[in-house]
């Protein structure tokens, strides 16, 4: 009995040992599923959470790439600028140059045609003074000579420099209405008949009348020149009878300058005066045929005047 | 689209902007004292000409006699307006210039360079 209790005894309790074994090994799957559940749960977990990261990295460098895509488009555009700003300036430095270069060549040409256009006329006055001059037997000298008192007047007068400049080119002109006048009145020696001092007296309307028309300045100075240079002071002169400051200061001027020189020299009518006698007369028609303020400037510079006189010297004397 | 023209003055070149037409004329110098506040509205008719009312095809006459260096940048602006639209729009310039103004040339010349794209003819007046 003993040996028969002893062994179902050993048996229940082995039973028993397997059965709590058996339970023990059920709870530990549970156990372990759990915590494999448990297990992959974190690794999902984690594996979103690295998905999410990742999808995190690749937003960035999208917007890295965008940057960078930004980044290029503005250096290409400000590059590109920087070029065209470069070339622009280029250019413009190029076009200038060559453009002052020419500008400069063309103000040198203008310049060149002016002093032409100007010398020109100065030329062209003169020739026809000459003209005038030649046809009554004068020399050119005395038209040279009249034009230097003339300037030398205009100066004591009180004109500006370029004035007095343009009255000595303008002055040669004062008897270019000779040409119109015939040649047997003109080169007649002995006086002439009250006709034929009416027919001479008119180179001074003609002379006007030639010149007048022109817009250019120095021959608006000639015509006046041309127009007045038989005025008299106290009103006796011809063609208008102008009287004292009426008549413009190039005729006053002139009318003195022509005056002088005449008197000093040969003609086909008369042996040239004695400076004295010239001077007795200056000083007799003081405010008569002359302007007083220019026969008092004639004697107090009279040197120069007679310098003028002996530079340019007729070369028949 | 109304037209736009401005009147040439002695900086600034006549303009007509003609979209019924699509035709753009230029004609004069361009050294205007502001040179941006000046071709401001120019450059705006001409974007929304593009952007709207654009003809088949669209011929551009340039005739400028002389023009200064913020100018330049302008036209640089223009045609790359016009290049920006060349693909969808047939576009035509003619540069003129006249025999005798090298400068007007050579500027025709170089800008031609730049824009290959663009039909860009240069024809002597």
């Amino acid at each position: 009995m003993d040996k028969e209790e002893r062994r179902k005894e050993e048996e229940r309790r082995r039973e028993e040992e397997r059965r709590e074994k058996g339970e023990r090994r059920k709870k530990g799957d549970k156990r372990d599923k759990e915590q494999r559940r448990k297990e992959s749960q974190r690794r999902t977990k984690i594996s979103r959470r690295n998905k999410e990261k990742n999808t995190e990295k690749n937003s960035l460098i999208n917007e890295i790439e965008i940057l960078k895509r930004n980044f290029e488009d503005t250096t290409k555009k400000l590059i590109k600028d920087i070029v065209r700003q470069d070339k622009i300036m280029l250019r413009s430095d190029q076009r200038q140059r060559k453009d002052y270069d020419e500008l400069q060549l063309k103000l040198e040409e203008i310049k060149l045609l002016s002093k032409e256009i100007e010398d020109t006329q100065v030329e062209v006055i003169f020739t026809m003074g000459a003209i005038g001059e030649s046809r009554s037997k004068e020399t050119g000298f005395h038209v040279k000579r009249v034009a230097e008192y003339s300037k030398l007047f205009a100066l004591y007068y009180g004109l500006p420099l370029k004035e007095a400049e343009m009255l000595k080119q303008a002055s040669p002109m004062h008897d270019i209405g000779k040409v119109a006048i015939p040649d047997m009145i003109l080169n007649k020696p002995g006086r002439f008949t009250d006709e034929e001092r009416v027919i001479m007296d008119t180179h001074a309307q003609i002379g006007y009348d030639m010149l007048r028309h022109s817009n250019r300045i120095l021959l608006k100075t000639a015509s006046t020149v041309a127009y007045e240079h038989h005025e008299k002071y106290n009103g006796k002169g011809y063609p208008q009878g102008l009287k004292g400051e009426e008549i413009h200061i190039y005729g006053r001027i002139t009318a003195l300058a022509d005056v002088f020189d005449a008197l000093g020299s040969d003609r086909v009518y008369k042996k040239a005066w004695e400076d004295e006698r010239i001077f007795k007369l200056f000083r007799e028609e003081r405010g008569e045929h002359f302007d007083p303020k220019l026969i008092d400037i004639f004697f107090e510079n009279l040197d120069e005047f007679l310098t003028i006189r002996s530079t340019f010297k007729d070369m028949l004397d | 689209m109304k037209n736009l023209s401005i009147e040439q003055t002695k900086y600034t070149p006549q303009i007509d902007l003609d979209a019924s037409k699509g035709e753009m004329n230029f004609f004069g110098k361009s050294y205007p004292e502001n040179t941006f506040e000046f071709y401001e509205p120019v450059l705006s008719w001409i974007d929304k000409y593009f952007r709207k009312h654009a003809k088949e095809e669209t011929i551009i006459s340039l005739e400028i006699i002389y023009f200064n260096s913020s100018s330049s940048k302008l036209f640089f602006d223009f045609f790359d307006l016009l290049e920006e639209n060349n693909d969808e729009h047939k576009i035509t310039i003619n540069w003129i210039y006249d025999e005798e103004n090298e400068s007007a040339l050579e500027a025709g010349e170089d800008f031609q360079d730049d824009f290959e794209n663009l039909t860009f003819n240069l024809k002597e007046k």
